[in-house]
């Protein structure tokens, strides 16, 4: 009696398993919610106060039309989504849209994983601002077929404490002996040696130090796609960030990596331990908001020239949805580079607007009288500097440049030795 | 005993099998396969030999990589069995002073990998944590021994053992429930002194226990991951990068897959060498205490 019930009992299980398996797939062929909209994913990277300046974007676009929802789900910070998505775009499983950072575009693109979106419209009808779009953030971007549009994008620049400044009697520094100087004078020490307030607190990050590359008169990456790292340039900006760390001890290098080390600095330029830090204008706001003394934004100091980067990311529509649900995506996007919706977020965050038409408004206004630290960044768009539209970039960031420049700071290494190496590692296929 | 059907010793193996063949053979299979390609999951993988070997060997990632790994399992290994066996001797009394403080101790190890990293990160920051509070009050200058690359390896290996003490220490005290009362009470009665008893009739009887806890911890410290993903991301500089979160910043990270495969492969064959060490290990000291039983 007992067998024929224990094999009912596998049945059953065996039964249950195929009825699950064909759910999912079900589901996941079903984009059409029961109210007729086409369901678009949206996976995104950001946390804290531009999470729900998105969120409430998305709520928006919801409520303004009948046809498309857009569910927006978090999928940790940049290089935490990216890597889901390359794992989700190779078990074919990839959202209908997300953003990712502009190093990588031009390393998903020539992969083929991503949706051209001329298909929807030409790249001109959108009115956007060039040095944030695809034309302008990438050297001969515009000759390519169009992958990405923009939508946070930022610059680095320095926020210096207004209490500090006042008491020191100085201005922002605008050149590299400036920013010496002032870390030094700004800097406090106990009596027992401990630093009290440094004068300086930067992430060893990438891309702080390519803007000291394009500032020391360097290029990362050169416009013929060899890469050298800057050369003389590279060496310099380790050596600066090395001199200050151990010669001057002005400037700390805050403990984490990646955003873990940036949200450090933001903790330490909050709590006054810190008079100026280099991060991006997306904290803006943050920054404005919790800071229980006046924040003062300033572009950063020029060495041989000025010179930002531009970072943050662009939507990008990974393939494999199927052609009704692109369309939806590509809608909200289109909505999104909209002079109301651009000037929203970028008003609300601290990111550039995309939208040229948005920000002549938003000048027009008076926005930027009212706003200097607003007015920052968008000046500084003078000075930024494309990337090369380099497949090789986005691994010469992550892998060649990123962990080695920790080890040439805090372990103080040779500059040219690690960069040599960096460079190395860059050319490895 | 003879099957009814010759098939059906199969048919019952046939669970087991499906599960250690999906769930090791064929991922392990694969990342040997994938050890000899260069993939970045997004374009076709492309034949390259042994080269990822031989990177690994060549910029001395292996080396680091395995040196990091042995010096923080043996610390966390050796640490979290002395402490385990001091607590479960110490409180292996009763009362209910006593079961507080085993239940407290054995809190920790309840705690998920994630929430017990965010409490030591707020501890041992030096700014503004505990940690840093206590030194500054006793006239010292307080360090951050997480972002300083000499330092943040035992940080972390400091953090494991406060996390698995508490297990070593259960183990311990089951283990101390099988020591006959009345032998100890006989020896006593004999003089023997209480480190005496301890060395001549505890620590003999708690061998298996030890020996479990070893292995159970080894091969705990061998996996570390969220205490590194959460504590540190690998650095500062290299210090953290222990054997797994090695291979997921290879494939997450970098890109390289074929590189991470081969690490993979490196991984499992020297967990199996020393799997085989210890087995051959344990068989020779059981032999010789069977010898040693034996009549002469």
């Amino acid at each position: 009696m007992i067998a024929p019930r224990r094999r009912d009992f596998l049945r059953a299980i065996g039964a249950s398993f195929a009825a699950a398996a064909a759910g999912l797939s079900a589901s996941s062929c079903a984009p059409i919610d029961e109210d007729g909209r086409t369901r678009v994913s949206l996976w995104f990277a950001y946390g804290g106060k531009n999470r729900e300046e998105l969120l409430a974007l998305v709520d928006r676009f919801n409520a303004s039309q009948p046809d498309v929802r857009v569910v927006a789900t978090y999928q940790g910070d940049y290089f935490e989504a990216l890597a889901k998505l390359r794992t989700a775009l190779a078990a074919r499983a990839a959202p209908a849209l997300t953003h990712v950072i502009g190093e990588v575009v031009p390393y998903l693109a020539e992969a083929g994983v991503l949706e051209a979106l001329d298909r929807f419209a030409p790249a001109s009808s959108f009115d956007l601002v060039p040095a944030l779009a695809q034309e302008g953030a990438y050297a001969g971007g515009a000759s390519r077929p169009l992958y990405s549009l923009p939508f946070n994008r930022s610059t680095p620049i320095a926020y210096l404490h207004g209490g500090v400044l006042k008491e020191l009697g100085l201005a922002p520094p605008t050149t590299w002996d400036e920013l010496r100087a002032f870390a030094r004078a700004a800097t406090i020490r106990g009596a027992d040696g401990t630093v009290q307030r440094w004068g300086f607190v930067c992430p060893i990050d990438w891309w702080f130090w390519a803007a000291m590359v394009g500032q020391a008169g360097g290029d990362v990456i050169e416009p013929d796609g060899r890469v050298t790292l800057g050369g003389e340039a590279g060496v310099r900006a380790v050596r600066f960030w090395q001199t200050l760390v151990h010669d001057d001890r002005t400037m700390k290098p805050p403990p984490g990596r990646d955003y873990n080390s940036w949200q450090a600095a933001n903790g330490d330029f909050l709590a006054g331990r810190a008079a100026m830090i280099w991060t991006s204008t997306a904290f803006l706001r943050y920054l404005e908001d919790n800071a229980k003394f006046p924040v003062i934004a300033a572009p950063l100091p020029r060495d041989a020239r000025a010179s930002v980067p531009i970072g943050g990311t662009l939507f990008v529509l990974p393939k494999g949805s199927s052609e009704p649900v692109q369309r939806a995506a590509f809608r909200f996007l289109a909505w999104m580079m909209e002079p109301e919706q651009a000037n929203q977020w970028a008003t609300r965050t601290g990111y550039m607007p995309v939208s040229r038409r948005g920000l002549e408004l938003l000048r027009a206004s008076g926005y930027y009288t009212a706003h200097p630290n607003d007015a920052v960044a968008v000046d500084q768009l003078r000075v930024a500097t494309a990337w090369p539209w380099s497949t090789a970039l986005f691994r010469v960031q992550r892998e060649a440049v990123q962990p080695r420049l920790e080890e040439a700071v805090l372990a103080r290494r040779d500059a040219a030795a690690v960069l040599e190496e960096a460079r190395r590692a860059a050319e490895e296929p | 005993m003879k099957p009814r059907h010759p098939l059906h010793p199969y048919l019952f193996l046939f669970p087991a099998i499906l599960t250690l063949g999906v769930f090791f053979v064929a991922p392990l299979v694969i990342a040997i396969e994938n050890s000899f390609y260069s993939w970045d999951m997004l374009t076709p993988p492309r034949w390259v030999g042994g080269d990822n070997y031989a990177a690994l060997v060549r910029t001395g990632e292996v080396f680091g990589v395995l040196g990091r790994t042995a010096l923080y399992s043996v610390l966390v290994v050796a640490f979290s069995l002395v402490l385990g066996l001091a607590l479960a001797v110490a409180l292996d009394r009763p009362g209910r002073v006593y079961a507080f403080v085993r239940g407290a101790v054995f809190s920790a190890y309840v705690v998920s990998w994630v929430a017990v990293a965010l409490l030591w990160m707020w501890l041992l920051d030096a700014d503004a944590g505990l940690v840093g509070g206590l030194v500054r009050a006793l006239g010292g200058t307080p360090r951050s021994w997480l972002s300083d690359p000499d330092r943040a390896l035992y940080a972390i290996a400091i953090v494991s053992v406060w996390k698995i003490t508490g297990y070593a220490m259960v183990i311990f005290l089951a283990g101390l429930q099988d020591v006959p009362k009345s032998v100890l009470e006989a020896a006593a009665l004999d003089g023997a002194g209480p480190v005496r008893r301890f060395w001549e009739i505890t620590w003999p009887l708690l061998r298996p226990s030890a020996a479990f806890v070893a292995t159970t911890a080894l091969l705990a410290s061998f996996q570390a991951f969220d205490v590194v993903r959460v504590m540190t991301q690998g650095g500062p500089v290299k210090a953290t990068t222990l054997f797994v979160y090695a291979i997921y910043e290879h494939v997450f990270v970098n890109l390289r897959v074929g590189r991470a495969s081969a690490l993979t492969v490196i991984f499992f064959v020297v967990l199996l060498a020393a799997t085989a060490l210890q087995l051959a290990a344990w068989r020779a000291t059981s032999h010789a205490r069977e010898r040693s039983q034996e009549p002469a």
